[in-house]
Parts: structure tokens; sequence; C-alpha cells
């Protein structure tokens, strides 16, 4: 049942486009963001901004891998779309006062770690990987995260945003499970040596290094608002719901690591891992910027609060 | 090819005009802004016509009637190809012909393509006649002014000017199989009869625009590379390029210098290598003047140059390979950042579309005024172009580099053969044609650039030159056996349309990209699958057995 029409998800997408100029971002309703809510909602939009930017990265990586031309046409619009959602976000930290002058707000240190990540070695990572892996980074990172958003602000410019935001992200999801589908197809067997080799993989592993990290951070984040984390967790298990409604999807090796991997995060009791990772989270802050990477790719320039340029 | 060497030296007689002096013009570049205004007119012209063109005052060709007597051939276009059949038709002694042309100068692609930068990227000593050769190419590669001013000294030289009926736009072409004429029919006029007829149209006359949403709602400037309004005045303007093809490497290094801000929106990359191009010394065209077989032997060797990029650009070999690796050099030496790169990185094999050849593109990007955005477009709105990430671009000015519809299925005005035979329906999924020049059910009707006869790597004029000593056999056989229709034999053109796919299946161009060479369903009516040589061989035999003739 699962698998869409990819042709008509395209004309979708196309038809489904906004821009920044949509949305009257001087509308009353900024003041409804209380003074104790503005210093978490400002390291918290910050992240956000940066996920989507980053997860706007992977697409334009999974453009590259796509098997069929309507596909990649699909990747590279999401691609744009991710790179809008940071744009809204960053228009709304603009709003609430929240950016120093006209300056992007800094990535944090696992954000910088990721990015450098991306920018080394997606392009190199087979669409299995990336496949399975930006799905859930939609899921629990931006998704979830949206919709905490609007649960804790009242500005309905937020909520206007948010209302456009997810509609993207519900056909980013529908196409991603769909994809996973796909490639559940084939042969099990080269599919496992495929994913044995690429999880061998030393990119891949510095890949976990700075992801599993960040998931970390943004539940400390999410916390730090004042929300419950079983809520990232909710949506963390919708991966796992959805993913693996059909044979297909189950069968992806790809798709049987991160949710394992999900279940993990969401388990506080695996000390095995959230103590370690937690280190890292605390490590990272730690690093003294001179020895973080201190070029920063050109792509990363591209966000921009400005309706119009 | 001894047959086309032989015709080579048999119309090499000198022409009576002398060759234009063109690096004078070159040099002054206010001559060149006057010349533009003329093709300007045209395309505004053009427009009208479609319209009031009844309405008009009939010009001096117009005023001419119909010729009672049918003409012996018609021509349609008068650009390149349409002149240079009208050359071999005079050259072999037949003088009743006329050509149609709907705009009101000759030239065509080089009198439409008037945009800054606009030049031939095969060098010129190839891309000109051989039986006219210029001695005077100010440069290894022209500039649209100066292939201009050699199509009109090919006019005056060889005096095609009587035969051209200028603003006769073609609407039709019928065959009356009883009389054995074609009859074209005209856009506001009495149609025009004739035994023979020859399509010139241009495979790349007719401007395209991008299919955007809210192209109407634009308020600002909107030009097409293929009509450029001289008149418009870019000095501290925003403006777009759109698109990233042939066209718009050569404008956009131009456009930078003058205006405030550049943006470049770009949906696929294209492979670009660079050019050599260099001022032709003045010994050198002291040389070529007084030693036309110099030049000829430059040509020669050009020719042969050009031929070894099939290799590249044609099939997939080690040769391919290396022409990507030449443009991945090429790309690394000018553009320093990664992302750029990346973005400018093809991911499809080189030749599979268009091969760009330029020195001053990627430069002109890293400029400080340009941007090159590859979002995708969303749609237009009133002050610019919004992209899919959310950003309006408010903008002065819209330059459409988007190319031309290539009709590869269909015609580019309904032409209906034997027995109500109608071919554009014929066409409908994909263009066929024997040697690409002739099709079965429309006797006595010649194609230039017809199916698959695309250069991928070498001069159109290369090609151009083989279908013009085709078809002018074909008129010769007609006229001189006095018959009524010639035919291509239907199952003659089925086996060769039969090996020609089986053949494209193995290039490049086959190879699982979109490009306009194919139909939507991925039928490659547009190249042939071979070198220049290939070609010219299967022209250079024009066997009396392949086709159905009947006398008068
Ligand atoms: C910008 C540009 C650069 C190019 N550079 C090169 C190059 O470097 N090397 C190369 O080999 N090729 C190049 N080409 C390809 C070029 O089109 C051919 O080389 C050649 O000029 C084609 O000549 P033509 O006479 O067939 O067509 P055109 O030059 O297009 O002439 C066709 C004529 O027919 C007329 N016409 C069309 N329809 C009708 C009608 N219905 N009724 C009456 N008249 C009509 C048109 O007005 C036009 O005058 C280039 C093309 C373009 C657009
Ligand atoms: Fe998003
Ligand atoms: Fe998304």
């Amino acid at each position: 049942m699962a698998s869409i029409d990819l042709e008509k998800m395209l004309a979708k997408v196309k038809a489904s486009q906004w821009a920044l100029a949509d949305i009257d971002w001087d509308a009353p309703g900024a003041e409804l963001v209380t003074e104790e809510q503005w210093p978490k909602l400002k390291a918290f939009m910050a992240d956000l901004m940066w996920i989507e930017h980053v997860g706007a990265r992977g697409f334009a990586a999974m453009a590259r891998k796509a098997p069929n031309d309507t596909l990649k046409e699909i990747y590279t619009y999401f691609h744009a779309e991710e790179q809008r959602h940071a744009n809204a976000e960053m228009a709304l930290m603009k709003r609430w006062g929240m950016l120093d002058g006209d300056r992007v707000p800094e990535p944090n240190k696992n954000l910088r770690l990721v990015i450098q990540w991306l920018d080394r070695y997606s392009d190199d990572m087979p669409l299995e990987v990336l496949g399975s892996v930006i799905p859930m980074l939609e899921i629990a990172l931006d998704g979830a995260l949206c919709t905490f958003l609007l649960d804790t602000v009242d500005d309905p410019v937020c909520h206007q945003a948010f209302a456009r935001i997810n509609d993207d992200e519900s056909r980013h999801l529908g196409v991603g499970f769909h994809v996973l589908e796909m490639q559940g197809h084939g042969d099990l067997y080269m599919k496992v040596l495929k994913t044995l080799g690429t999880i061998l993989d030393p990119r891949l592993i510095l890949g976990i290094a700075s992801y599993a990290p960040l998931l970390n951070r943004m539940r400390d984040n999410v916390i730090a608002m004042g929300l419950g984390e079983e809520r990232l967790y909710a949506a963390m298990k919708k991966f796992e719901r959805i993913g693996g409604r059909t044979a297909d999807g189950r069968r992806n090796p790809w798709y049987q690591i991160i949710s394992r991997h999900g279940r993990i995060v969401v388990n506080r009791r695996q000390r095995f891992y959230h103590g370690p990772v937690d280190a890292m989270v605390r490590l990272t802050d730690l690093i003294p910027d001179r020895v973080m990477p201190s070029r920063v790719p050109t792509w990363v320039k591209g966000i921009t609060y400005k309706p119009v340029v | 090819m001894s047959e086309t060497d032989e015709s080579r030296i048999t119309t090499n007689e000198a022409p009576a005009a002398t060759p234009p002096k063109a690096t004078a013009r070159k040099a002054a570049p206010g001559k060149r802004a006057v010349k533009k205004a003329a093709p300007k007119k045209t395309a505004a012209k053009k427009a009208a016509s479609k319209k009031t063109a009844s309405k008009k005052a009939p010009r001096k060709a117009a005023t001419r009637k119909p010729a009672a007597k049918p003409a012996s051939v018609l021509i349609v276009g008068a650009g390149f190809a349409g002149l240079g059949m009208a050359i071999r038709l005079k050259k072999a002694g037949i003088d009743d012909f006329v050509i149609l042309e709907r705009g009101d100068d000759v030239g065509g692609t080089w009198r439409d393509n008037t945009y800054p930068g606009a030049a031939c990227d095969i060098p010129s000593n190839l891309y000109s006649f051989s039986f006219a050769p210029n001695p005077n190419w100010s440069h290894s590669y022209s500039g649209g002014a100066e292939i201009l001013d050699y199509i009109h000294y090919l006019v005056s030289a060889f005096g095609l000017r009587e035969h051209i009926r200028f603003q006769h736009n073609v609407t039709a072409l019928d065959f009356d199989a009883r009389r054995g004429l074609w009859t074209a029919e005209l856009e506001g006029r009495e149609p025009l009869r004739a035994r023979a007829a020859v399509m010139a149209q241009g495979p790349l006359s007719n401007a395209r625009f991008p299919d955007i949403d809210g192209v109407e709602d634009y308020q600002g400037k909107k030009i097409h590379s293929a009509r450029w309004d001289h008149d418009y005045d870019f000095t501290g303007k925003r403006v777009a390029v759109i698109g990233t093809g042939a066209s718009a490497v050569q404008i956009i290094p131009e456009l930078v210098e003058k205006v405030r801000s550049l943006k470049v929106f770009q949906r696929t990359p294209a492979w670009v290598i660079p050019r050599p191009d260099f001022r032709t010394p003045d010994w050198n065209k002291t040389l070529f003047r007084a030693l036309p077989a110099s030049q000829r032997a430059v040509r020669e060797a050009l020719y042969w140059t050009h031929e070894t990029m099939a290799m590249a650009v044609i099939w997939n070999s080690p040769l391919t390979r290396l022409a990507e690796r030449l443009a991945r050099r090429h790309l690394r030496r000018q553009v320093t950042d990664d992302w750029m790169r990346r973005q400018l990185t093809p991911d499809f094999r080189i030749g599979c579309k268009r091969v760009l050849v330029s020195n001053d593109y990627y430069p002109a990007l890293r400029k400080d005024n340009t941007q090159l955005i590859t979002w995708p477009i969303a749609k237009f709105s009133e002050n610019g172009i919004r992209t899919a990430d959310g950003v309006e671009h408010e903008l002065d000015c819209v330059v459409f580099a988007t190319g031309f519809d290539v009709p590869k299925s269909g015609t580019p005005f309904p032409v209906r053969g034997r027995a109500g035979r109608e071919l554009g329906e014929e066409w409908a999924r994909g263009a066929q044609a024997y040697k690409s020049i002739n099709v079965a059910g429309y006797p006595n009707l010649f194609f230039l650039f017809g199916p698959n006869s695309g250069p991928g790597h070498n001069s159109a004029l290369v090609y151009m030159e083989a279908q013009l000593d085709y078809a002018l056999r074909g008129v010769h056989r007609l006229l001189d056996d006095n018959l009524k229709l010639l035919d291509v034999k239907p199952t003659v053109q089925a086996r060769h349309n039969k090996q020609l796919q089986k053949r494209l299946a193995r290039t490049n161009w086959n190879s699982g990209c979109k490009s306009w060479y194919l139909t939507e369903d991925g039928f490659n009516a547009t190249m042939f699958p071979g070198f220049a040589t290939q070609y010219r061989a299967q022209m250079a035999t024009f066997e009396d057995g392949d086709y159905d003739s009947e006398p008068r």
C-alpha cells in the first residue's frame, strides 16, 4: 500500500511552493513570547535552524544518488525546502529580536561537527545510508521539534510559519518512507553486505560520532524548555512504526540499525550508550574553539531571514 | 568522401566580390552597435507580422506577382542552409528558385542571436563554407557580427538577393501529386508553387521560453537571448540570467561587466572545456589570401581535430574520461570554492548534452557582483523570481538564455504529402527520414538539418555541405529526367532507421540523461551517431534505386 506515485508527488511539491514573502513577519503577536521563554527559545531556535540547514545538505547529497530523474528532482526541491525552513526560522528569530544584527547565529559545536562531516563525506555515502538517516533526522529533530514549539509559543506568526513547514515535512516523510521501502526490495544478502561494508567505513563512524551526541543534545534542549522528553521519543518511535509498516521497509537493514539506535536513545537506562554519548556532548562543549574545524563551507552561508533579496 | 572533394574543387572558383574584412569592424564597437539595430527590428516586426501582416504595406519583394509558372525550387529560410542551397543551385545553372524568408534580413541564427558575446564555438575556418573561404577571420572563433558579415558577403558575391522574398512566412507546404508541385502557403500572401521544395527553416530558429509559473505577472524587463534588445541599458541594473547553456556562457561574462548584480539561475550544469581562442595574426591573413591552399590545409586539420573529439563525445571511450578530466581540471583551476565547484560539476557523462567551450564563464561566476543560484525556480512574482528556498530575488531584467523549441516530433508548420498524409502526425512519436533529407510519401522535398543530422562535435556547416550536395543531386534528377515525383521507398527508409537507432543506442546521448536531443520517450531524432566523415560518406551516394519516380 504505502508506495506513492513519485511523479504525482513531484507535481504536488511543485504546486505547494511558498515563500517567506507570503508571511507578514511584522504582524502583531511577537510579544507573546514570555521573558522567561526568550533565552531558551533563542538557543532552541538557533539549533533548530541549523538542523534544518544540515538536513538540507543531506538532501543535496541524496539528489546526487537518486536512482531516477523524478526522485532526483524531488530531492532537489527538498534540499531547497529545508533551506526555506531554516530561512523562515531565522526570520522568526529576527522577529523575536534574537539575532545579533543580520548575523546568522553560531551553530553549536555538535552541529559544527555534523556540518563538517556532511561537507566532507555526505556526497560519498550510499543512498542506503542517507535514505535512512535523513527520515530519522526529519522525524526526531525536525518534525518533532517543530510541534514542541507550537505547544510552547503562542505567537500566531510562529504558528503560521510552522503550519507551512509541517506541511512540507509531511511530504518529506512520505518520500522518505517510500524510499526506505524501495530499498528493502532486492537481494537481502547483498544489502547486508553493503551495509556491513559501509559500517566499517571510518567516514561513517565519524558521522555516527557526531550524530549521536546531537540527538542527546537536542534532548537536553527540549528538557531545558520545560517539555517532556517523552515527546521527542514518541516522535522517534514514529519512525519505527511508519518505516516498519511494510515488509519491504522492515527488510531495509539501515532501517533496522537506525530504529534500534532510536530505541536505545529513548531508553535512558541504557547507560552504556548514554554515559559515553552524554560525555561526548559535554566534551564537545569543552573543545576549545581554535581546534574546531575552522573552514566554514560556503553552503552554510546561504541562509537569510530576508524575504526579498 | 571523394565525391564531396570533387565537388569542392569544381565549385571552388573565386566568387566575384571580395570576402569581408572583419578586423576593422571588430575594432569599432560603434559600428557594431549600429549593425545590431537591424535584427532587433526583425524580431519586433516578426512579432507584429503575426497579427497585422495582411494590413502592412507590401514591400518591394512582395510587389512581384507570384510567378505564373511554378519555380523549379522553393527554399524556406535564408540562413546558412537556405543560402548555401541557393549558391549550389546557381552554380549548377538552376536559376529559377525562390527563397522564402519570414524575417527581413538574411542570416537566420546570426541575424537573431546578437546578444553580447555571441560567437561560434567551432573555429571560423571550419564554420564557413569550403566553397567560399574567408581569409580575413579576425579570431580563431569569430564573433556573431563577423559571421553575419560573411553571410551578407555570400549573398552579394553569389547574387542571391534577387531570389529572396523577405517577410514571406511559410505557414504550410502542400504537395499536389497530380501535377507534381509543392505549394507554400504564406501568411497574408498568395501561395507560391515549385517542383521541388527545400526546408531550410533552421533547427534552432524558434526561441523557447521556459514553462515557469507567473511569467506573465512579472513586470520587469524580459529579453530572450535570440531576440536581444540593444536599446536596453544594463548599466547599474539587477539582472537575472535563466539557463546555463551555450548562449548563457557567452552572455554572462559580457553582462557581468555592466550590471550592478547578476544572478545566474542554473538547473543543470554542463561540461565546459577551455577554448583555445586567439586573434589571427596579420601574416596569417596575408598567407591565406596569397596561398588559399594553406587555408584549406588548416581547415582540413581543424576538421580532423574535431573528428577525434567524436570519440570522446559520441561514444563512451577512454577519450570520454580524458575529456571529462580536461573539463574537471578547467573547473578546478578556475573555481576555488568547493561548494561552487560541486554545483558546477555535471553528474552525467560528457557528450550526453552539448559540451560548452569557454574560458571566461567560470571566472565571471566568481565576480563579486555575480551569484550562482541552483535552487529551483518556484515562480515569477511581479518584481522578480521566487526560488524554492523561499526567497524572492528582486530584479530589473530577466534574460532568458533558454534556447529553442526544437521540433523532435512534429514539424514547425503543417507539411502535407501524397494522399492526404500529414507529416506532423507521422512524426508525433519522433521524426524519421531517409539519410536525414527525404521522407517517404513526401516526394521532391528536401530537409536540411532533418532528423538525425545533428553534429555533436563538428561544424554544422560540414554536415550542411554534404546535405546541399545530396539535395542538388535530387533536384538534378527531378529536372534533368523531367520527373513529376521522386519519392524515397518506404522500405529503404525503414531499413535506414533501424540501423540508425541501433547505432544510436550505443551513444552517450542515449545513455540515460535528459537533453533536448531526445523526445519525452527518449527517442533520439536529432543526432547522427557517427563521425562527420561517416555522415559525408552516407550523403555522398545518391542511389536511384532507393527512390520511386514518376515521369511528368
Ligand atoms: C547562438 C548559436 C550559436 C551557434 N553556434 C554554432 C557553432 O559554433 N557551430 C555550429 O556548427 N553551429 C552553431 N550553431 C547552430 C546553427 O544554428 C547552425 O550552425 C546554422 O546557423 C543553421 O543554419 P540554418 O540556415 O539551417 O538555420 P537558421 O540560421 O536558423 O536559418 C533559418 C531561417 O529560416 C527562417 N524561417 C524559419 N521558419 C520560417 C518560415 N516558416 N517561413 C519562412 N522562413 C522561415 C528563419 O527566419 C531563418 O532566417 C549555433 C546556433 C546558435 C543559436
Ligand atoms: Fe524541515
Ligand atoms: Fe524535512
